[in-house]
């Protein structure tokens, strides 16, 4: 296993620090995630995992520290790497699912590779095989509105492999799911980890899908409380 | 491309405030159409009854004249700037005129009034005078004594078609000229002072009866092309000499052109005012719509979308709305501006006041001219694409994580 896949290096995040009610999300965080892994933030509301996501995924700036993915350094990017990276490195995972409301199934799942200048056929193409993945196929031409929550969320987990990034990073994916969906999001999502070698982090504070995981980060108050690889 | 087609695709899903916006820039670009063309048919038909009624579109005149009409002033020898105009490119029509002022007394009253001699057929090409013939018959060449004269002039004298009256004027060698006139026709040209001082007799019987032969106050000029009256006048002036001042409407109308100028400039004001409350109007309505799109806009930023494509994306979004919008708005304030042109706007109730700006008619035909049309909706254009990029702008600067959370 490559040992420096992604490494966060006293990573702090403090919200409004020049206001007296400056809040200290992150706290010196290191860690570091190994290329292939199945790796899950837990901790209660609260305890800063949604912000690391955030800052890993280059959606949020850090207050200081660094964080490392494949050898790039992502909080020193510039807006526009940061966009590239995101692009053709991260697939992000929301809680509230987040697919694009004028675009079909189908169509959000080909976006990010049209993003990334892949031919139609290819789009095409891969973004079946990926629908396929996730048992999704015949919903690829409604649109997100005439989906139910699972349905979205599978989509938006298929728009986030399609484009073959490294990382995944999912923030919360289950949280919005009855616990059948969630189990069987969960199943899928770590058959992707296997099939495509795609690292995924998510964060939840379910323990059934906290189980799931071969990598467990817990935070509390944004320091890290526990950081244990499993069996 | 697909920056393109997902533009389309946000039009179409957000029907309501496309069809707002485009609504309210369609209505926008009718009304500047429409005011444009209004006010240059107005315009239009301000000069051409002020230029077209009788002073023409360039008179030609000895060069002190203008500054001290006297029988010194006069021009002295028809003939030669006959020739001279007659050799000059780009003239349609000309006729010499001698003007004076005369008293006419009828049988019960006596009234100054203008006295001018014209040659009939010639200045039916040049004046509205014989179109303006009301009763009774216009003149024509060798008709002596005949007289054409305003209808309010005919009724201050209380005199009909058929009926005599006399004048008394200065001839030319500032001897007593006097006479009596037969009235053979009466006109109505609408500009009420014109109409109330001015009568015409032939050129012929004026130049005997006034000692007036070859002489003439000034003469009156049509370029074929009456849009190139300031070139043909510079063009005459060359060729005339030292002697001759030849003038377009521009110079010897200039209130006329300073009223329209003033027209101008409050019709363009009234458009400015109006551009920048829609502007505010279409740039908060944007501000509005766009960041209620901001959690779309954040999406797009976190699955790798950079600011610059989603510029594009929301720039061809407003640009395909205003392009909807100023086609349909110009195609309706064409057809308005069309129609009126063929039919034009009637406003008998206000006639007074428009013959105080020297227009003679009670209708108001709009200008028909599908180049400014065009000019209309490419400003409305660039009015709607400018007033929506603030606030696109503003919103793609937000950092993505912002724009998700965004309430």
């Amino acid at each position: 296993m490559d040992s420096s896949f992604l490494e966060t290096r006293q990573l702090c995040k403090i919200f409004a620090p020049h206001q007296a009610a400056a809040v200290q999300a992150l706290a010196d965080i290191d860690l570091a995630i190994h290329r292939g892994e199945f790796a899950v933030l837990s901790g209660p509301s609260g305890s800063g995992k949604t912000t690391l996501l955030n800052i890993i995924g280059g959606l949020d700036g850090a207050s200081s520290g660094t964080v490392i993915l494949d050898g790039i350094t992502v909080t020193e990017l510039a807006e526009k790497e940061l966009s590239r990276l995101r692009r053709d490195h991260i697939g992000f995972v929301f809680q509230a699912y987040n697919l694009i409301p004028v675009l079909t199934a189908r169509e959000n799942i080909e976006y990010v590779m049209r993003l990334q200048g892949r031919s139609h056929e290819e789009c095409r193409r891969r973004g079946e095989e990926v629908a396929a993945k996730l048992d999704i196929g015949a919903l690829l031409d409604k649109l997100p509105n005439q989906l139910s929550g699972g349905q979205q969320q599978r989509v938006a987990v298929a728009r986030a492999v399609a484009g073959k990034p490294k990382l995944i990073l999912a923030d919360e994916p289950t949280a919005n799911l009855d616990s059948k969906s969630a189990a069987n999001l969960m199943d899928m999502m770590q058959q992707l980890n296997e099939d495509e070698g795609i690292t995924i982090v998510f964060s939840s504070h379910d323990p059934q899908v906290i189980s799931k995981a071969k990598h467990s980060i817990v935070l509390r108050d944004g320091k890290v409380a526990a950081n244990e690889h499993l069996a | 491309m697909m920056f393109v087609h997902f533009a389309v695709r946000n039009i179409r899903a957000y029907r309501n405030r496309s069809l707002v916006t485009i609504l309210l820039l369609a209505l926008t670009t009718t009304m500047l159409v429409f005011a444009t063309a209004f006010m240059d048919g107005s315009h239009a038909k301000m000069l051409s009854n002020a230029v077209e009624i009788y002073p023409g579109y360039i008179q030609i005149t000895h060069r002190d004249f203008r500054d001290k009409p006297s029988l010194d002033n006069l021009i002295f020898d028809t003939g030669s700037v006959r020739r001279v105009v007659a050799t000059t490119p780009g003239i349609a029509a000309f006729a010499p005129r001698f003007e004076s002022f005369v008293l006419f007394a009828g049988d019960a009253k006596a009234v100054g009034g203008m006295l001018t001699g014209i040659e009939p057929a010639a200045e039916k090409k040049l004046s509205r005078l014989a179109a303006s013939l009301t009763r009774g018959a216009y003149l024509e060449e060798g008709d002596g004594n005949r007289l054409y004269l305003g209808y309010e002039l005919a009724r201050r004298l209380k005199v009909e078609v058929g009926e005599r009256l006399s004048f008394v004027g200065t001839g030319v060698d500032s001897s007593f000229a006097a006479d009596t006139l037969v009235v053979k026709g009466i006109f109505n040209t609408g500009l009420f002072d014109f109409d109330a001082t001015a009568a015409f007799v032939d050129k012929g019987y004026f130049d005997r009866i006034m000692m007036a032969e070859n002489h003439a106050t000034h003469f009156i000029v049509l370029p074929a092309d009456p849009r190139e009256a300031d070139p043909v006048a510079a063009d005459l002036n060359s060729r005339l000499g030292p002697d001759y001042l030849a003038e377009s409407w521009r110079t010897t109308m200039e209130g006329l052109v300073q009223a329209m100028l003033v027209d101008s400039i409050f019709g363009y004001l009234t458009l400015a005012v109006i551009f920048i409350v829609i502007f505010f109007v279409v740039l908060i309505y944007t501000w509005l719509t766009v960041f209620a799109r901001m959690r779309e806009i954040g999406v797009l930023r976190a699955v790798g979308t950079r600011p610059g494509q989603i510029l594009r994306m929301l720039v061809a979004e407003s640009m395909l709305l205003a392009l909807g919008s100023v086609v349909l708005g110009g195609i309706i304030g064409g057809v308005l501006a069309w129609y009126f042109h063929h039919h034009p706007i009637c406003f008998s109730f206000s006639e007074e006041q428009f013959k105080q700006y020297g227009l003679a008619a009670s209708s108001m035909p709009t200008a028909f001219a599908p180049l400014v049309i065009l000019r209309d909706m490419a400003v409305m254009f660039v009015l709607a694409v400018g007033s929506t990029l603030y606030p696109i702008v503003k919103a793609n600067r937000v950092r993505p994580i912002e724009a998700i959370h965004h309430v």
